[in-house]
């Protein structure tokens, strides 16, 4: 009966998109289509609570190749049936908000098929076990983010697009169409896949298994040795950053809002980029790297995710200071909030099984307080027709839900005490703090830096679109009903989230470590960075370094300008010299003219003229008589 | 014995359709395809035993001539069937275009057209169920001569030079394979596959040198853009997918038999086949006709297969794979090349390209299957790639010294999606020059959706399931193999 489950929910979402992908000529039937599309993902809904309320834990496995131990294995557990929850709701949420949103665009079909596509992708890569069908979900994430980013393909319209127009730094312009967002994103996400794949194949090869629970992480480290596990670990880690954009595979998330907002909020809160992080959690849920110290170069491997985590983190909230596009500057701080996820779940190699939870509650906090911001802008730049930050106190008042929500949304998710985020925060400030014995004391520093920086960048979002902002040029706050209730339903899951953090087991550490000093400290400093950013959102005497923050410190030119000059000029040796020289040679100029040359030679002795017939006798009787003369004189 | 009649139905339609009128011959001609298509899906369903029908037996050095049907057969059959069913469907309006477009007489044309239509493809489904060489070397030199003609008479630009380019190219191809084949015949006293014991050094080396001019790999790659661009369109959409992965599937069953040759080079083979790769992966970006550029492209999935070749018993289950999903992606694509050749009025140049999906968002939606299956993303090519990877590991290990290799396979893959996205954006997105949406034929883009989702279906059960058991339980092939 349970395959029932996981089928209808896996596939109600594709298969309720079917019709309107068919009917992408009938201007009727896509106006009327959608509806059919968001009850699919209701359908997942459904699904993702039965199971999280009626299935038992424990592996739900049905026969693919068996032979070859590659296998539909479905995982429920803590994890699992958690983020298939969030996963499913928070796309159902976006997707009824999407219903006003979409409203008129120019190719719905596209939009919804992919949009449901990512959901179901997502779901798939929540709840399977099997490192292979985890892999086709991780690709269907892949292809679906770039159908999405790049939705608006006709890059005909600047409010799509990611950056000024027309500003150039040397002899780059930084401003991003949508055809190449979504480029950017597959081919970033690409030069990850491949290697996590690499790294899946070496699992099934040694562990001799390809379902996460299964494997015997231990003994697997142990056969492939020190430099075998770091290559193992490294190659899976290339799919898992370049996923979740961690330094310095970040810039395709910039980019990447060139995507319709609901995408970008999709994309950031529960699925894509938290799938890199999510991936990481489960995988470090099941090797407790805590029981594995003993195995050599696991650890330099996870000092590694969590410094890269922790500067992604320091990075993407100081590029976001600096900025000025509501939506790349969200984009920025998720990439933050990602890298902390990393870190903390990273440090349960020393923490334990404490900190990969902290991890997870802080995604799941993150997940909903991000889309709800995302879902905010989206209204934002329809009123106001520009994706640049501005409206003031007089326009926050037309649009009180809205400012409402953005409220609610950024004073719970940076940490202030006592609101959602802050139990979970305190977590990760003990983590951290378990660190200095390890470590030293950089880890903790560069977290509280990362939270302040990322407290006074969220203050200046809400400061500078409802509060201090330039009054709009463009004004239209009527209407937008689904989109009210997209958002307000997105934020009323953070106070479940906050009774769920105090009622439930697992969590009761969180309050715990709420009430310790270091915490009671970084939440109050949190607190006053919101509002010093509150206050005074734009400081003029830092605007060259804003200007330099906000370019992501010139990582652009690593994208943009070394890599592609690089390639161009190894495909132009290539293609101008490779194939043209040996063109030359077999097909246009050497051999056919070696053949022409030799048959025209020979043809000429045919001409019939006596003389040159005598003058070829005399000349090999010369020849001959040279020869014999040589020969000859040896004698 | 009904294998072999479902095996008879395209060549007695070869005789049959020149008789009819286009549009009947072209539907006969994609059932006489469809029927076997489906005989084969029911035997990898639901018959796991391979089995052979005898027809005839020569006197030494032939042998047996005999039709073989094992599963590598099958999984090359069933490509072969689906791609020539599906592009005979599209070569309908197009071919009609071309014969117009030279101011030829359509109906009496297209008589021509069919007949040798038919003719190659058929050749080439015999070819992957012959069962001993000669009758194999026989069906090889039908595809190059249909071919051949097919280029010579209906191609583009200097049709006429690039016909007897390929000629030349490919006769040589085929003589090399036949001295290696004449001396096995010798060493062995047969050409029965089933019969043979060794092959040695330097047969596998004329056979060799011969199936790489064919396959082709960098060196004498340099026919391939030329025929692949100037083809008719249809005949590029068989050449490429089809015709030059034979060449592997040859190298394949010559492995099968000794694998000697490439157990004693298979470090130089295997770098030079990544090598090969990488550098057409690079050339494509480089050029400007929609048609070369995917033969460009062609090249370097060529590379693929000799790398699988070199991996081991997983690296062969790769290596059909890869033909497979080669096979479906680039059909799709040199139709949908050839889909924007009908309807911009000839139009192949992609600097003028840009925004068409504007026009033609059916024809931009199938490319994008068309890549999919070349970067193996969410195709049955994911499999593919999934078990070439796993050759890797079983072959050379994870550790630093192994690096090197691991690296460039990875880099290899990584190329095929890179070019294929970057393609679909300069030719189908960006602003673009005419957003009127274009009416056009349902040939130019059913069948070629009818080939993507089959090649996304073959990555899930029960068609994956079958297959790839099929293959796994072939002697030789995955766990059936021994580990190098």
């Amino acid at each position: 009966m349970n395959e029932w489950v996981f089928l209808l929910l896996l596939l109600a979402p594709v298969v309720s998109s079917i019709p309107i992908a068919l009917a992408y000529k009938s201007k009727e039937w896509t106006e009327k289509l959608p509806y059919l599309s968001v009850l699919g993902i209701f359908v997942s809904v459904l699904m993702s609570l039965h199971i999280f309320f009626a299935l038992e834990e424990g592996p739900y496995p049905y026969d693919w190749i068996p032979e070859l131990g590659i296998n539909f294995v479905f995982m429920v557990d803590y994890l699992s049936s958690y983020m298939g929850v969030i996963t499913a709701v928070i796309a159902f949420f976006i997707a009824i908000y999407g219903l006003d949103y979409m409203k008129g665009d120019y190719r719905p079909s596209w939009y919804w098929f992919f949009f449901n596509l990512f959901t179901a992708s997502m779901l798939l890569v929540v709840y399977s076990d099997n490192l292979l069908l985890l892999f086709i979900g991780w690709e269907g994430l892949g292809a679906a983010s770039w159908g999405l980013i790049g939705h608006w393909f006709r890059d005909d319209d600047e409010i799509a697009y990611v950056g000024k127009t027309g500003r150039k730094v040397g002899p780059l312009e930084l401003s991003w169409p949508p055809s190449f967002g979504g480029w950017r994103a597959i081919s970033t996400i690409r030069f990850g896949d491949v290697p996590m794949f690499f790294a899946i194949a070496a699992i099934w090869v040694f562990a001799g298994n390809l379902n996460i629970s299964e494997i015997e992480w231990g003994t697997l480290f142990a056969t492939i040795g020190a430099a075998g596990t770091v290559i193992l670990l490294l190659c899976l880690l290339m799919g898992l950053f370049t996923k979740s954009a961690q330094v310095p595979f970040s810039e395709w998330l910039m980019t990447a809002m060139t995507g319709p907002t609901t995408v970008s909020a999709l994309l950031h809160s529960a699925t894509m980029v938290a799938a890199g992080a999510f991936v990481f959690i489960k995988i470090t849920w099941y090797i407790e790297p805590w029981t594995l110290h003993g195995v050599p170069g696991l650890e330099s491997v996870y000092i590694l995710v969590l410094f890269v985590g922790l500067i992604s983190g320091l990075y993407g909230a100081l590029a976001g200071s600096g900025m000025h596009e509501r939506k790349v500057l969200l984009a920025a701080t998720t990439m933050s909030s990602i890298g902390l996820m990393f870190a903390a779940a990273a440090a349960s190699f020393w923490v334990g099984h404490f900190a990969v939870l902290v991890a997870f509650w802080y995604m799941a906090v993150h997940a909903f307080a991000k889309a709800s911001l995302f879902l905010v802008s989206g209204h934002l730049i329809h009123a106001t027709h520009s994706r640049f930050l501005c409206g003031g106190l007089e326009f926050g008042k037309k649009m009180k839900p809205a400012f409402i929500v953005t409220i609610i949304a950024t004073t719970f998710l940076v940490g202030m005490p006592p609101l959602t985020a802050y139990w979970v925060k305190s977590g990760m400030d003990e983590v951290m703090e378990h660190l200095i014995h390890d470590l030293g004391i950089v880890p903790l520093v560069l977290l509280i830096l990362t939270s302040l920086v990322y407290s006074g960048l969220l203050a200046k979002f809400l400061s500078l679109n409802f509060i201090k902002g330039e009054k709009p040029h463009h004004e239209h706050v009527e209407g937008g009903g689904l989109m009210k209730l997209g958002y307000v339903m997105m934020v009323s899951v953070l106070f479940l989230l906050a009774y769920l953090i105090f009622t439930s087991e697992e969590t009761a550490e969180f309050i715990h470590a709420g009430m310790a000093e270091v915490s009671i400290i970084v939440g109050i400093l949190i607190l006053l960075a919101y509002v010093v950013g509150l206050v005074k959102p734009r400081i003029a005497a830092l605007s060259r370094l804003g200007t330099f923050f906000s370019d992501r410190m010139y990582l652009p030119f690593v994208n943009d300008y070394i890599l592609p000059k690089t390639g161009f000029f190894v495909s132009h040796i290539v293609n101008e010299y490779g194939n043209r020289g040996i063109d030359g040679f077999f097909n246009t100029k050497v051999m056919p003219g070696l053949f022409g040359g030799i048959s025209k030679g020979i043809r000429r002795i045919q001409v019939g003229g006596l003389t040159a017939y005598v003058k070829i006798v005399l000349g090999l009787v010369m020849i001959f008589l040279i020869i014999a003369s040589i020969g000859g004189m040896g004698l | 014995m009904s294998m072999l009649y479902f095996l008879l139905l395209p060549l007695i339609v070869v005789c049959i359709a020149p008789l009819l009128t286009p549009k009947k011959a072209t539907y006969l001609s994609s059932l006489a395809f469809i029927v076997p298509f489906f005989s084969i899906l029911y035997s990898l369903l639901f018959k796991s035993e391979p089995f052979v029908i005898p027809l005839m037996t020569f006197s030494p050095p032939i042998g047996e001539i005999y039709l073989n049907f094992d599963f590598i057969s099958h999984a090359f059959g069933l490509t072969i069937c689906l791609v020539s069913a599906m592009v005979a469907l599209f070569a309908l309006p197009y071919m009609k275009h071309r014969f117009e477009e030279m101011e030829r007489n359509v109906e009496s044309e297209f008589r021509k057209y069919i007949f040798l239509y038919d003719l190659y493809a058929a050749s080439m489904l015999w070819l992957v169920y012959s069962g001993n060489l000669i009758l194999l070397y026989v069906f090889l030199e039908i595809t190059l001569i249909t071919a051949f003609l097919l280029i010579y008479s209906y191609g583009y630009g200097n049709r006429r030079w690039v016909g007897l380019l390929y000629l030349i190219w490919c006769a040589v191809a085929g003589v090399l394979t036949l001295a290696g084949f004449i001396i096995i015949a010798f060493d062995n006293n047969t050409l029965a596959l089933d019969a043979l014991k060794n092959v040695g050094m330097l047969a596998w080396a004329f056979i060799f040198v011969g199936m790489l001019i064919e396959l082709p790999v960098l060196g004498p790659h340099v026919w391939l853009p030329w025929a692949h661009a100037e083809a008719p369109t249809p005949v590029s959409a068989l050449l490429s997918p089809l015709t030059v992965g034979l060449a592997g599937y040859v190298l394949l069953r010559i492995y099968l038999v000794d694998p000697i040759f490439i157990d004693t080079y298979r470090i130089p083979i295997l770098a030079y086949a990544i090598f090969s790769s990488i550098y057409a992966g690079f050339s494509v970006f480089k050029q400007t006709d929609f048609k070369r550029l995917l033969a460009y492209s062609t090249v370097s999935q060529m590379g693929y297969m000799l790398v699988a070749l070199c991996l081991g018993p997983f690296g062969l289950i790769g290596l059909v794979i890869q033909y497979m999903s080669h096979a479906f992606g680039k059909s799709i694509l040199f139709s949908s090349a050839g889909g924007i050749i009908a309807v911009h009025h000839g139009l192949r140049d992609i600097n003028k390209m840009g925004g068409l999906h504007d026009s033609i968002p059916t024809i931009s939606n199938a490319a994008v299957f068309g890549f999919l299956n070349l970067g193996g993303v969410l195709t049955v090519g994911m499999l593919g790639e999934f078990f070439i990877l796993r050759g890797v590991i079983d072959t050379f290990g994870v550790t630093t010294r192994s690096l090197p290799i691991i690296l460039a396979v990875i880099f290899m893959f990584i190329l095929s999606v890179w070019y294929g996205f970057y393609t679909i954006r300069k030719v189908f997105y960006g602003k673009p020059k005419d957003t009127k949406r274009l009416e056009i034929s349902r040939y130019f883009y059913v069948p070629l959706f009818i080939i993507g989702i089959l090649s996304v279906l073959l990555l899930f059960p029960p068609l994956s399931t079958a297959l790839i058991q099929g293959l796994n339980a072939m002697p030789g092939l995955g766990l059936g193999g021994v580990m190098p």
